[in-house]
């Protein structure tokens, strides 16, 4: 027992649980042809199956229930706040489940040379009276009754005065800014508390106009919109999902990380190794001191950003994004390109960090421009 | 539409509607059980019962009391025959009946009047409008109105006889009836209590309620309907005047702690259980008249918790113990109120509520227990590390180690600092070595050298001080006697106890110095005697002030404590000194200003008499010795201690409790886990020797250690109680600054100021049965003749100028036949006005300046005064002395020396003292001679006409003008008292 828990903290410990999280994901959510046939020679698909559901949820009821044993464990977990957080995962699974369970069952028909399921349900009349008012209702009651029973067994989850000398430890967000809140520990917060938050809004808006693709429409498929549908589970998933979980459940007092079962130690102490790309180049690797002009410490970095946002772009539309960009036409697949980067530099950069103790890529410090 | 249309089976959907319906119907019906569970409704409830109890019982003792009461049962008796006789006399039906009748009639032509009266009205109208605009209606309006007047008045006559006739037959029923009215009044007055008691029940006792109220009483507490006006609901006391702050405003504080313990302000409760327990001593807390009403200070002022809980952790009661920790949770299922900062004061704590607004106070009446810890703080010297805002600007408690070489040994001082507790168990020297941090034997080795560094520092450092020569021959039998009566016992205890006695305010004053034993293994004789003399000469800031001991007492007292040694601690050895250990130290501290080569090399050319001197130097910097003691080189150096000011509002996260997880997560628990282990919290941790803790073990007994976490859980931010403090007036300040100089020279070591003191007494009484050759029921009953005096009253009693003076030198001797002495102190002139202002704001005395005494007396009243003064009327001089001559009577009667009247008392004081001693001083010896309950007659009838007022003025007047000079001449002349 005592060992699983060991086990398990360290796995969640985010150097290994990070890097494998975006390894795994590629290979349940294939976004090209390549890795759907590896998908599918692993069978990986019969994820969205009765079965297993059946396996994902005895694992999740599973992992709480065998959880809920330890103290430590319990103490996160069972604290008011964090009870909808739990609902949260499991409502996202269901729902994960339900979505790629249809998809796969039309993806299957359409292989078959059928129509989608929904082309079926097309043919149905539904009334509003009595069909869709009264069910409506039934939930209106049923979820009045749950908030009603919910609001006399657990307590709201009150802090102490507030004192605005003493700042709570550790101090967290709402759940649904927590995403954002983990995104400042890997960027300067004009870069994760205002330029993020205004391109993810900008982005979704973006949405309908750079996705001109007709298939899909009105049904649930994934092998039809591979690439869409891993992009935004992308960053649904990882970069929204996982990031509330983690924030929730993972990061303890001075925002340290710990393990699902590990005492919240609020002396825990971390060392801070952190460093700059510039202190990698010159002092880990050229051995010696940096140099005094700001333009030539941060060269490499700032060579590094404009080659990912002036390069990648290009040959990713020669490479991997051929056919998007044949499809998109330059103005829309720069849009997209762009977007698509600016999401992934946080999983990059949360890989660097976790992997290579990168703190910033360009640092300057002096003039509060850290990238 | 028909049903196969339908996408969902309605039957279905009908029953899922029904169920979904029934689930929230039930949650619906939970929210209003649990609501109506609340813990505070079953108090309520149970309270209510207990009440009703409470008054049945009270009515039926009442009932008793009157059925006994003879004088109600004859006026019961009384009340009967009144009514049969009424009822025979009066024919009240009778009169009754016709009373009914007149009262109609009376009523009917009153309305007819009105009526009539209305019409006329009217009528006038319509004729003053016929008169100046309608001229042809002139003459009909003319007659209406007329006809309607005479009417009016006419009805106007008849109700006039009417209401007389009324009047007298109302006069006639009244005089009839009145002997009746007048016992039922009686009545009324006697069973009074008893109405109360029972409208009370009516109001409260479903058996005695009317049905309509037992209707109601059911109802208003019903869901829904009890928002109107329930019997059981949430009670609360707002306080406008203490503020609770919310971070950039404040709001009242509503105190709901009333809504459980409703019998908190009944005395009737105070056998009951909690919660209904009645609050000890109403006289001074939540008492209407106590200086603490409920309205006005609540609860949670004094108590601490959250003023607004109303379930019993949630008001965040904290236990006092573990066995209560145990059976509240047992109980009521208990839980620490982790989030709020402030949670109630333990009861053994509680009086650190007081403090809040006390501050200022030295004694706080009632409050023992925090004295005791505020006393503590003083003897051990906390404030001398800690800052604390009420000990600014004290003494440093401990001696001057500047010219230490005259007066120790480097061999006893390295065994006192290594363990001070083997030489007095009851030292306030703490212990700073063999403790939790610094007992393995690795620190125990390098122990050894610091105490060898400290020592050599502290010898190199000292300088010259040569005792003056006395080579008397000291005769310590007489030395023992005088240590036990000339005073020095308000101070000292001569014997150094290894067993803990309990703590009092009076056992503290006398450890104000140190123990005397063992004092001829720690000094020497010369210095002993040099220091006895005048203790300033070796140390200018020290308390001890000086007894004006002759150079052959010094030379007996000093022979005598010279002879008191300590062999176990005598026979102990310290070890060598040890270069490797030694050099260890030196390095260390020399790393940490200098690169390691540099210091290397800096060590290198140290001998070892450097070494020692350098590391005794940072050592003493590091363990604070200069903080209590005076030692060359440290000058003005700042405390090292933390800040205690606003210690008992500390957030608990800013105490370290380290790797101690065995103690509870409180402020209590971890204060005394310091006091009794002031290192323990660097258990676990892995520290470099200068990083360790390095407070002392003071062994506080767990009494007084309770006591100091009491007084640290008081010493707290005054936020939100500003308005409920005694004003700062500067009367206010004067006995605050006083009782500050009274606590610093130990003045209720002899004394007894406001109520509180007199520790010398009880050795004074031993002192009478062992020298004096009493026995010891005779010393039991004779030994307040020996006791410094009350200084109850001097404010008013004593001349200014004179105090002044006396507190300044008191050479002259008031009372000299007192062994103890009134010694010289070091008071500078700002500490004698202090204490002169001090004294007179205690009496509400305003002047602090001299007044001319009245000495005018004619022959007459000379001669008069002389022949009351005389042996034949009140015999002054049985008791009194006069200038050096002292009655013949044994010691404990005699009484102070008049011939200093004239200079020492307040003319006025002297007036009042004559005529009623013991309303000034109760228990004073001083005789009663005008009977203040028949002052008028109770002078001698024969002197100045009988008129007291004339006799006390001329015997106040005459006393005025004894003096040793004239005493003598008057004394001789006038009477043959035997002390010739």
């Amino acid at each position: 027992m005592e060992h699983l828990k060991e086990i398990i903290n360290t796995l969640t410990n985010p150097k290994i649980l990070f890097p494998s999280i975006l390894f795994l994901y590629f290979f349940i959510f294939p976004p090209n042809d390549y890795l759907l046939k590896i998908n599918k020679r692993l069978k990986l698909y019969n994820i969205w199956t009765k079965k297993g559901a059946v396996v994902l949820f005895s694992l999740l009821i599973g992992f709480f229930a065998f959880g809920l044993t330890d103290p430590n464990f319990q103490k996160i977990v069972a604290k008011p706040d964090n009870v909808p957080i739990v609902g949260l995962i499991f409502l996202v699974v269901f729902f994960l489940w339900l979505s790629m369970y249809q998809a796969r069952e039309n993806d299957q028909r359409i292989a078959q040379g059928k129509l989608p399921n929904e082309a079926e349900d097309a043919k149905e009349k539904i009334l509003v009276w009595p069909d869709l008012v009264y069910i409506e209702f039934i939930a209106l009651i049923l979820c009045a009754a749950l908030l009603l029973t919910w609001a006399m067994v657990l307590k709201a989850p009150l802090e102490e005065p507030a004192n605005p000398s003493v700042s709570p430890n550790p101090s967290k967000a709402p759940w649904y800014f927590l995403g954002l809140q983990e995104m400042l520990v890997y960027f300067d917060p004009w870069l994760a508390g205002v330029l993020f938050p205004t391109v993810i809004m900008i982005g979704m808006m973006a949405i309908p106009f750079i996705d001109n693709n007709r298939k899909g429409c009105g049904y649930y498929t994934f092998e039809d919109r591979k690439m869409a549908v891993s992009i935004f589970m992308f960053l649904w998933l990882v970069l929204w999902i996982f990031l509330i979980s983690t924030g929730t459940f993972l990061r303890g007092p001075n925002w340290n990380f710990f393990g699902p079962f590990e005492y919240w130690d609020i002396h825990k102490l971390e060392a801070l190794t952190n460093i700059n790309l510039s202190e990698y180049v010159y002092m880990i690797w050229l051995n010696r001191s940096l140099p005094s002009n700001i333009l030539l410490r941060e060269g490499v970095g700032f060579l590094l950003i404009a080659l990912y946002f002036g390069l990648a772009p290009l040959v990713l539309s020669k490479t991997l994004f051929k056919n998007i960009y044949h499809r998109l036409g330059v103005l829309r697949y720069s849009v997209f390109t762009i977007l698509l980067l600016l999401a992934v530099s946080l999983p990059i950069k949360m890989f660097l960090r976790w992997a290579f103790n990168i703190k910033y890529i360009v640092a300057i410090p002096e003039f509060f421009f850290n990238i | 539409m028909g049903q196969d249309e339908r996408h969902y089976n309605i039957n279905k959907l009908n029953f899922l509607f029904a169920i979904a319906s029934l689930v929230l119907l039930s949650a619906l019906g939970m929210v209003f059980l649990r609501d109506n569970d609340k813990e505070w409704r079953k108090y309520q409830t149970e309270f209510q019962t207990l009440e009703i109890e409470k008054t049945r019982v009270k009515k039926d003792a009442e009932e008793v009391k009157l059925a006994s009461n003879g004088e109600y049962e004859e006026l019961l008796a009384k009340l009967e025959t009144a009514q049969a006789a009424f009822d025979q006399k009066c024919q009240f039906k009778e009169l009754e009946k016709e009373l009914a009748k007149l009262q109609a009639e009376n009523e009917i032509l009153n309305q007819q009047y009105k009526f009539s009266k209305a019409e006329m009205d009217a009528a006038k109208y319509r004729y003053e409008t016929a008169q100046s605009h309608h001229a042809a209606n002139l003459e009909q309006a003319s007659t209406e109105f007329y006809a309607l007047d005479e009417k009016t008045k006419t009805l106007n006559l008849q109700v006039e006889e009417s209401n007389k006739k009324l009047f007298s037959k109302e006069k006639i029923i009244d005089s009839c009836g009145e002997e009746l009215e007048n016992l039922q009044k009686e009545k009324r007055q006697l069973v009074q209590k008893k109405n109360l008691l029972d409208r009370k029940l009516n109001k409260i006792d479903p058996q005695e309620m009317s049905f309509v109220n037992q209707m109601a009483q059911m109802v208003r507490n019903l869901p829904v309907i009890d928002l109107a006006n329930p019997s059981l609901k949430i009670e609360q006391v707002v306080l406008q005047d203490v503020r609770d702050d919310v971070n950039f405003m404040t709001v009242p504080k509503v105190e709901r702690c009333i809504t459980c313990h409703l019998g908190i302000s009944n005395p009737d409760y105070k056998d009951e259980a909690q919660p209904f327990k009645t609050h000890p001593n109403l006289e001074l807390f939540v008492g209407n008249d106590s200086p603490h009403p409920l309205e006005e200070f609540g609860c949670t002022v004094c108590h601490g918790g959250r003023s607004r809980g109303i379930d019993f952790s949630r008001a965040a009661h904290t236990p006092a113990s573990a066995v209560q920790k145990k059976a509240w949770i047992e109980k009521y299922d208990w839980e620490k109120l982790e989030l709020w900062e402030e949670p109630m004061l333990p009861l053994v704590n509680v009086q650190a509520g007081c403090f809040k607004c006390h501050s200022g106070e030295s004694t706080i009446k009632g409050a023992d227990k925090l004295n005791l810890g505020l006393d503590v703080i003083e003897r051990a010297g906390c404030y001398n590390c800690h800052v604390i805002d009420k000990y600014k600007d004290w003494p440093k408690t401990g001696p001057d180690l500047t010219q230490i070489a005259s007066k120790l040994t480097p061999a006893w001082a390295y065994k006192w600092i290594a363990d001070p507790q083997s030489f007095r168990h009851k030292t306030w020297m703490p212990s700073y070595f063999n403790q939790s941090n610094n007992s393995d034997p690795e620190s125990k080795l390098r122990s050894q050298q610091e105490i060898h560094a400290i020592v050599h520092y502290l010898f190199a450092k000292s300088e010259a001080f040569t005792a003056e020569v006395n080579s008397l021959k000291g005769n310590p039998i007489n030395g023992e006697s005088l240590v036990n009566s000339v005073g020095c016992l308000a101070c000292h205890q001569l014997k150094d106890e290894a067993q803990a006695q309990p703590e009092t305010a009076n056992s503290l004053r006398r450890r104000f110095g140190p123990i005397l034993s063992g004092i001829g293994t720690k000094t020497t004789r010369e210095w002993l005697i040099d220091w006895l003399k005048d203790p300033q000469r070796y140390h200018p800031q020290t308390r001890m002030p000086n007894l004006r001991l002759t150079d052959q007492e010094a030379a007996d007292i000093a022979s005598f404590l010279i002879a008191d040694t300590n062999t176990n601690f005598a026979s102990k050895t310290s070890p060598m000194i040890d270069d490797k250990v030694l050099n260890e130290i030196a390095f260390d501290f020399l790393k940490k200003n200098l690169p390691k080569e540099k210091a290397t090399t800096e060590l290198a050319a140290m001998n070892q008499q450097q070494k020692l001197l350098f590391s005794g130097e940072k050592l003493i910097g590091q363990y604070g010795c200069y903080s209590c003691h005076n030692i060359s080189g440290f000058g003005n150096r700042k405390p090292i201690g933390t800040e205690l000011t606003e210690e008992g509002s500390k957030s608990l996260h800013n105490l370290d409790f380290g790797f101690i997880h065995d103690i509870d997560h409180t402020k209590e628990a971890w204060f005394t886990q310091k006091l009794k282990d002031p290192r323990i919290f660097d258990h676990g941790k892995v520290k470099a020797p200068d990083e360790k803790l390095v407070m002392p073990n003071f062994n506080l007994s767990d009494q007084e250690t309770e006591a100091v976490v009491t007084a640290l859980l008081g010493f707290t931010k005054d936020s939100g109680v500003e308005k409920k403090k005694v004003a700062r007036t500067p009367d206010r300040l004067f006995k605050e600054k006083g009782q500050e100089i009274v606590a610093q020279f130990n003045c209720q070591g002899c004394h007894i100021i406001q109520d509180e003191g007199g520790a010398i007494y009880p050795t004074l009484q031993d002192w009478l049965v062992k020298y004096e050759g009493r026995d010891s029921k005779e010393a039991e009953k004779v030994h307040e003749g020996f006791n410094p005096p009350n200084l109850r009253g001097i404010g008013k009693k004593l001349d200014p100028d004179w105090l002044f003076n006396f507190l300044h030198q008191p050479t002259q001797k008031v009372r000299p036949w007192l062994k103890t002495r009134m010694p010289t102190y070091s008071f500078n002139v700002a500490h004698l006005n202090q204490l002169l202002k001090f004294f007179a704001t205690l009496d509400d005395e305003q002047s602090t300046f001299y007044t001319e005494p009245d000495t005018n007396l004619s022959n007459d009243e000379f001669k008069a005064a002389e022949l009351m003064f005389s042996t034949e009327v009140f015999d002054c001089t049985k008791c009194h002395v006069v200038g050096n001559k002292i009655p013949a009577a044994s010691e404990e009667t005699l009484a102070p020396n008049l011939a200093l009247a004239k200079t020492r008392l307040r003319p006025d004081w002297l007036i009042q003292w004559i005529k009623d001693p013991q309303s000034l001083l109760p228990g004073t010896k001083m005789p009663t001679f005008f009977d203040p309950l028949d002052y008028e007659n109770s002078g001698p009838p024969d002197i100045l006409e009988g008129d007291e007022n004339k006799q006390i003025r001329v015997l106040r007047n005459y006393l005025f003008t004894l003096s040793d000079k004239k005493n003598t001449n008057s004394s001789s002349d006038n009477s043959s008292s035997p002390a010739q």
